[in-house]
């Protein structure tokens, strides 16, 4: 998790879009998976998210991402089968019905997930939240509560990491093999990562409120957001994909 | 302290965490009165509980506006009463550094960081790009300023909460244990770009536990103790009431000690001590030489043999433990090689063996790859080449549980071993682990926690910083492994926590456990080890016997680490004075051997 969402240094055009311009990308990827009843349309937004990928330098970023998702999407895929049933069966208890409705929640599951690391990958956080705040009106303590959220995952990673190798250092069984009992030995530690937290999100408030977090507004950022002519334009191929995706 | 303009100003206050309605309540701020003038070096030293961390809240104004408690008299910041004003005009005035850095951060790039205080305080976008490069070069770090915060090491985090605070030029900083996490040659950095920013006339108010900074580089010392301010003034006369710091558990430079110890002998009129190695070094040839000029030539032929009695015969040289002689290693790192995946850090060629009641310190910068070198030996991580045996079982095939059971570590942060509800559960617990009974566990643990005087019954999340490491170092002494590895045992505690836990484990080594200690602390480690093992870039570059290895110039120079102070000024005496200087590592050995040329003479 630690490596997944994290920002890839590049000059493509990908990059150089305003951050809420990538966000519309994502979205109108994600409605159109949504929407998209076919699995020639669903392939084809996977592609293009591996396309885009591919152009900005970040196809390692979800090829990670896949390895964590495709087991989740074969268990999904398991399990759809078992619910939704009709027509003929294909093998033990899958039918074609539930075959066909599975592999396309699998396909939307990933569909979902990748287009929203792709835009983390290609921008900085902080763009993002400053270009929220300027260019879509949000207001900025929820801009800052977003991208801290975020900033903090791999920080707490790193954390439990930590204490893990310390627990196991001191004998408990962490190296099991058995994934239900290194669970079992793994929650009882929540409490001490919860009263770390506590105590690190309460210095975060404190070291923002004195750098004059209360008095910034919308106007204080030095970098700007503009929207440019190429803003424009991807943000009307961005409505094409929705209606695509509605249409097939 | 008769400062006409005081830029920060403490009016007999005092301070305690207590909900309002709570009587009685232990005071963290027990009336202080103080003042700052513009452009002071100021340093704040004390046992913990003293009131350090306080006192930096309450003049960065997060006392009253942030931490809740009650607040007795005024703390002025450039005049205005902080109670008056909010938080927000306070640190327009007083920047703060805070003691977790990763918690002050609050962008995840360099120049976001920066530029975070610059655009809430409204400072005209014309100006900002000057201020955010004159920040960055002032702490030395304008190549960093693209890089994501979460790739860099300690002391350039450390440098970049520092330039974030200085963009917004406050009048005052204050900095609460900048250097815990530093290594030697990093601290200094931190300390010598304090000292460029004081020079552009901030001043500096900072609480640290590293005295030998601090006494080079402070105009003034402030020593506090249960909420007191107790000692106040330049760095010399502080340090002249030895009685009185060790008495409060505050540790003095080495070189004050020297000169202290003098005086006790009775050799120097009492003075102000001196500080620095060669002070220390033209203060002994001052007492020796008169005395040396006649009967010296006598000296070399008997040189050697007198050296070798001395040593014999001082119990401060630190000499081998006889069990260490013709035994098993209980140790083995043979031709170990590791990298990590992804990222250029590795370990190469590491070769060690280590002895049953042995004392080790590995020595060296940060990144040298000395944590990496404890995780090898407790099964962390599985070498990539060559083999580590611990207690004769091989890391790469048995499980690191099932290590635990023969090696101990101590790590630094004893937050993340802890998780038990009571103390008493949280030592039996890794006797449970290995299998003994819960109640023959638990006699167990009940015997280690009486000797370490800790309260059995109380959650140790309550404790304490100093005694959570106890707590964490108690959980080790149960078990009695035959390998403990600390890893910088010493940071976060004060003097007397830090001698408490050196001492323990220094009798679990005489009870036959081998001992490998990580520390950057190079007074511990010329103190408690009898080996080192000196690191960088990833590899041994030398082991061998303490002082031989500290003797070693080129070496310390190769490793950036720099010796003790001892072992420097016993080697400049050996070379200007008498060779008979060589090889002491202690200050008492230093001060005896004075004691006996200057009667000798």
């Amino acid at each position: 998790m630690v490596s997944v969402i994290e920002y890839v240094p590049g000059e493509t055009l990908l990059h150089r879009l305003n951050p809420v311009t990538k966000l519309a990308i994502a979205a109108a990827i994600i409605v159109a998976t949504f929407c998209a009843q076919t699995y020639g349309m669903l392939v084809a937004l996977l592609a293009l998210t591996f396309a885009l990928a591919a152009y900005s330098h970040t196809t390692s970023k979800l090829v990670t991402l896949l390895k964590l998702l495709v087991p989740i999407a074969i268990v999904m895929l398991l399990l759809q089968c078992a619910f939704v049933r009709g027509g003929r069966t294909v093998l033990l208890w899958m039918t074609t019905e539930g075959l066909d409705s599975a592999g396309k929640a699998c396909l939307r599951l990933l569909g979902v997930a990748l287009p929203l690391v792709l835009m983390l990958s290609v921008t900085k956080l902080n763009d993002l939240a400053n270009a929220c705040v300027e260019v879509l009106h949000v207001p900025y303590r929820y801009a800052f509560t977003f991208t801290t959220a975020l900033r903090f995952v791999p920080v707490f990673g790193q954390q439990m990491n930590a204490i893990m190798e310390a627990q196991c250092a001191r004998g408990v069984e962490y190296d099991t093999k058995n994934p239900i009992r290194k669970l079992r030995l793994m929650l009882p530690l929540c409490v001490p990562l919860l009263v770390s937290s506590v105590g690190k999100t309460d210095a975060t408030a404190l070291a923002a409120e004195q750098r004059g977090f209360y008095l910034r507004t919308r106007a204080s950022s030095f970098k700007r957001y503009p929207m440019h002519g190429r803003d424009a334009a991807v943000l009307v191929a961005c409505v094409a994909l929705v209606v695509l995706g509605v249409l097939l | 302290m008769t400062d006409q303009n005081p830029i920060v100003r403490l009016d007999d206050v005092s301070f305690s965490y207590a909900q309002a309605g709570e009587k009685d309540a232990p005071r963290a701020l027990d009336h202080v009165s103080l003042s700052v003038g513009a452009g002071e070096f100021v340093g704040v030293i004390g046992p913990s509980g003293a009131g350090k961390s306080t006192l930096a809240a309450a003049l960065s104004g997060a006392i009253p506006h942030h931490y809740r408690g009650e607040l007795y008299g005024a703390v002025y910041v450039d005049g205005k009463d902080t109670c008056d004003v909010t938080l927000t005009d306070i640190s327009q005035v007083v920047g703060s550094v805070l003691q977790d850095i990763d918690a002050q951060m609050v962008a995840s790039v360099v120049e976001d960081e920066l530029l975070f205080g610059l655009e809430n305080f409204g400072v005209p976008h014309d100006q900002i790009e000057a201020r955010l490069s004159g920040a960055l070069e002032t702490v030395g770090i304008a190549d960093l300023r693209d890089r994501e915060i979460a790739t860099l090491s300690g002391g350039q985090k450390q440098k970049v909460s520092i330039a974030a605070i200085l963009a917004m030029r406050p009048r005052v900083l204050v900095l609460d244990e900048p250097t815990a996490a530093l290594d030697p040659a990093s601290s200094r950095l931190v300390f010598d770009t304090l000292c460029t920013v004081r020079e552009q006339g901030i001043t500096v108010i900072v609480i640290e536990q590293k005295v030998a900074l601090l006494s080079r580089y402070c105009d003034r010392i402030l020593v506090m103790d249960h909420g007191r301010i107790v000692l106040s003034g330049t760095p010399r006369q502080v340090f002249g009431h030895a009685r009185e710091l060790r008495e409060l558990g505050v540790d003095s430079p080495r070189m004050a000690r020297v000169h202290n110890s003098l005086v006790e002998k009775g050799l120097l009129p009492p003075g102000e001590p001196c500080l620095t190695v060669s002070e220390a070094e033209s203060l002994v040839e001052g007492l020796v030489r008169p005395h040396l000029a006649g009967g010296a030539q006598a000296g070399p032929v008997a040189d050697a043999q007198r050296d070798a009695a001395f040593r014999a015969s001082s119990p401060h040289a630190a000499v081998p433990r006889p069990h260490a002689e013709g035994a098993e290693p209980v140790v083995r790192v043979e031709g170990v090689g590791f990298a990590y995946p992804g990222s250029g850090a590795a370990v190469e060629d590491l070769n060690m063996a280590v002895y049953p009641g042995e004392v080790v310190g590995v020595v060296g910068q940060n990144g040298a790859g000395k944590t990496t070198l404890t995780k090898l030996l407790n099964g962390l991580l599985k070498p990539a080449v060559g083999q580590v045996l611990v207690s004769g079982l091989d890391t790469r095939h048995v499980p690191t549980s099932r290590i635990a059971a023969h090696c101990a570590t101590l790590f630094q942060n004893p937050d993340c071993q802890l998780c038990k509800n009571t103390v008493l559960d949280e030592v039996a617990f890794g006797l449970e682990l290995q299998g003994v009974d819960a109640d023959e566990a638990r006699r167990r643990a009940h015997k280690v926690i009486e000797r370490f005087g800790l309260p059995e019954g109380e959650s140790p999340f309550s404790l304490s910083r100093g005694q959570r490491q106890m707590v964490a170092l108690a959980s080790v002494v149960v078990v009695e492994p035959d390998v403990v590895l600390l890893d910088e045992p010493t940071s976060g505690l004060d003097y007397r926590e830090c001698m408490t836990v050196m001492r323990t484990v220094s009798e679990m080594a005489d009870a036959g456990c081998a001992v490998i200690m990580v520390c950057h602390d190079m007074e511990v480690v010329s103190d408690f080890a009898e080996r080192v093992v000196v690191m960088a870039d990833g590899r041994i570059l030398g082991r061998g016997p303490t002082a031989q290895e500290f003797a070693d110039e080129p070496l310390m120079r190769r490793a950036y680490v720099e010796a003790p102070q001892v072992t420097r000024l016993s080697q400049a005496l050996a070379r200007d004075l008498s060779p008979e200087y060589a090889g002491i590592s202690q200050v008492s050995g230093i001060v005896d051997l004075t004691g006996e040329l200057v009667s000798r003479g």
